[in-house]
């Protein structure tokens, strides 16, 4: 691996609060100033216990929040850099297409669509022609262990662990520079979740660059390059996974 | 780039009002009414852009002026103030409002297509469901017959419309199967830019639901810019990228589709959510 990595993504001084407006515009401060870089291919875990800002974080990046103040500047695949919490929407609603993938915990299915298409269609919004992403859609579909017989039915069938396999194919059909995963794998049977984390280490290892979200510690370990700990919407620490999780004292219930 | 449609600064008020009258009307006041003059402010700085192959979401409550902003932007109104370009004409450079009546409504036939709520309003009902998509097709100077038939064909099996029907009147369509054919209109020279007002409202679910995938799988396929307005955020969730909240009259807030339903930002978008999300 290079010594010079290049910054993939780059979070400085980022907050975001929501205002409930119907609740005396009361102020949650969810985050308070993170900051983080993240190099090219690096999968970055973040851990912290309920609340501390995960999910919010990965949403702030997407923009699915509009963060308050601070910067998100992400590298694009040609080489350079754009600064997301500025960008105006139809730039960003471009950039998602194929640049920034998010992968979450929801199982966001859409309505009256087969598994097959709604997999393919994802790859064709990213370029593929119509062949190639039907041939792109049965790949993935087959390696995360979404058999043929269930192509053709609606995801809104599927179990749990099923509908969440058919999101990340729809995530990663083509995969993008950054791809945020949150919880990709919590509904998952031991051997479907052996799968999906095996194919999520292998984007990384093709240069993808991952900030997710996991709550199972095994998956830390194996996939993450270092470890961020969220603490009250800022970085509590950041290293190498085994270090960090070994400094909570209370890993399980921290992290839970 | 180049927006396929840019609305800027649309302004629409109807009865006595002039636009001395706009203050004290909008969301701040909670009216669209004029306090000194009684003149509606029924739409009022209202400026986006659309992309090609992109969708923007204009949601709001009856009487918010989505609808108005539709029928300003299509010429079915005359806005009191704003532009509207769009790239297919003159590259963005010329203001619609500066065209001649018959210019403009030209431009239906395939700059600018419009889909209405109620299928009357953009089909001749007396008309067979070919005969419609012909009316459209001839308009833009397509005179053999044979290839009118066979272009009409296929736009009607793209929309779903059984091919034994197309020489029925419409009036005999079912309310789902006239919103098929006046898709089927709408589309038939490729317009760049298409408006769709509450285009499944009024339906049965379960043909609202197919009508709905049907526009989505368009929508993907053809690469136009759409405006879709509705009050419900399962159409604008399903077809857009981007939407506009409007609030007496006004774009209260803009944004991402995801955004707008989860961080709306607005106290009204936030109660519109809320309400719509439980």
């Amino acid at each position: 691996m290079a010594e010079h990595r290049t910054v993939k993504l780059e979070v400085q001084g980022l907050h975001k609060s929501f205002v409930l407006h119907a609740v005396d515009g009361r102020r949650i401060n969810a985050l308070n100033g993170i900051d983080l870089a993240i190099h090219t291919g690096e999968h970055v875990a973040l851990v912290g216990s309920s609340g501390a800002g995960k999910s919010t974080l990965l949403k702030s990046v997407y923009r699915t929040y509009l963060p308050d103040s601070g910067t998100v500047t992400l590298r694009l695949a040609a080489g350079a850099a754009v600064e997301l919490t500025g960008l105006e929407d139809r730039e960003l609603v471009a950039l998602r297409v194929r640049e920034i993938g998010y992968v979450s915990q929801f199982l966001r299915s859409e309505p009256r669509r087969s598994v097959r298409d709604t997999v393919a269609r994802a790859g064709r919004r990213r370029g593929l022609d119509h062949d190639a992403s039907l041939d792109a859609a049965a790949e993935i579909l087959r390696r995360l262990g979404i058999g043929e017989n269930l192509w053709r039915s609606y995801p809104s069938l599927l179990s749990g662990g099923e509908k969440q396999r058919v999101n990340l194919a729809s995530g990663i059909i083509c995969p993008p520079g950054l791809l945020l995963l949150d919880e990709p794998v919590s509904a998952l049977d031991p051997a479907n979740r052996e799968s999906v984390l095996a194919l999520i280490a292998e984007l990384t290892s093709w240069g993808t660059t991952v900030l997710a979200v996991f709550h199972d510690l095994d998956a830390i370990e194996r996939l993450a390059d270092r470890v961020v700990l969220l603490s009250g919407g800022t970085v509590a620490e950041s290293g190498h996974p085994t270090d960090v999780l070994r400094t909570l004292t209370n890993p399980l219930g921290a992290i839970a | 780039m180049t927006p396929a449609l840019r609305v800027d600064g649309l302004g629409k008020i109807y009865g006595p009002g002039t636009t001395a009258d706009v203050a004290g009307t909008g969301p701040g006041f909670n009216r669209v009414v004029s306090p000194t003059s009684g003149g509606i402010v029924a739409a009022w700085d209202v400026s986006f852009e659309v992309g090609p192959g992109e969708a923007l979401g204009v949601i709001g409550e009856s009487g918010s002026g989505k609808s108005t902003v539709m029928r300003c932007i299509c010429g079915d109104e005359e806005p009191t103030t704003g532009s509207i370009r769009l790239a297919s004409v003159d590259g963005g450079g010329t203001d619609l409002r500066t065209l001649s009546p018959a210019r403009r409504r030209a431009l239906r036939v395939d700059r600018l297509a419009v889909v209405y709520q109620d299928p009357a309003e953009g089909l001749d009902l007396r008309l067979s469901a070919g005969g419609n998509v012909a009316e459209r097709l001839t308009a833009a100077g397509w005179r053999n017959f044979g290839r009118i038939r066979e272009r009409a064909s296929e736009l009607m099996l793209r929309t779903d419309v059984p091919l034994d029907r197309m020489d029925d009147p419409v009036r005999e369509f079912s309310g789902g199967m006239r919103q098929r054919v006046q898709l089927a209109k709408a589309l038939a020279n490729n317009p760049p830019v298409v408006l769709l007002d509450e285009p499944t409202t009024g339906l049965d679910a379960s043909v609202a639901a197919s009508v709905l995938d049907l526009i989505r799988d368009l929508l993907e396929e053809l690469g136009v810019a759409a405006v879709v307005v509705s009050h419900d955020f399962a159409v604008i969730e399903m077809l857009t990228q981007r939407v506009v909240v409007m609030h007496h009259g006004r774009i209260v807030e803009a944004g991402l589709t995801d955004q707008l339903l989860e961080d709306p930002q607005h106290p009204y978008s936030q109660r519109l959510v809320g309400a719509a999300r439980g």
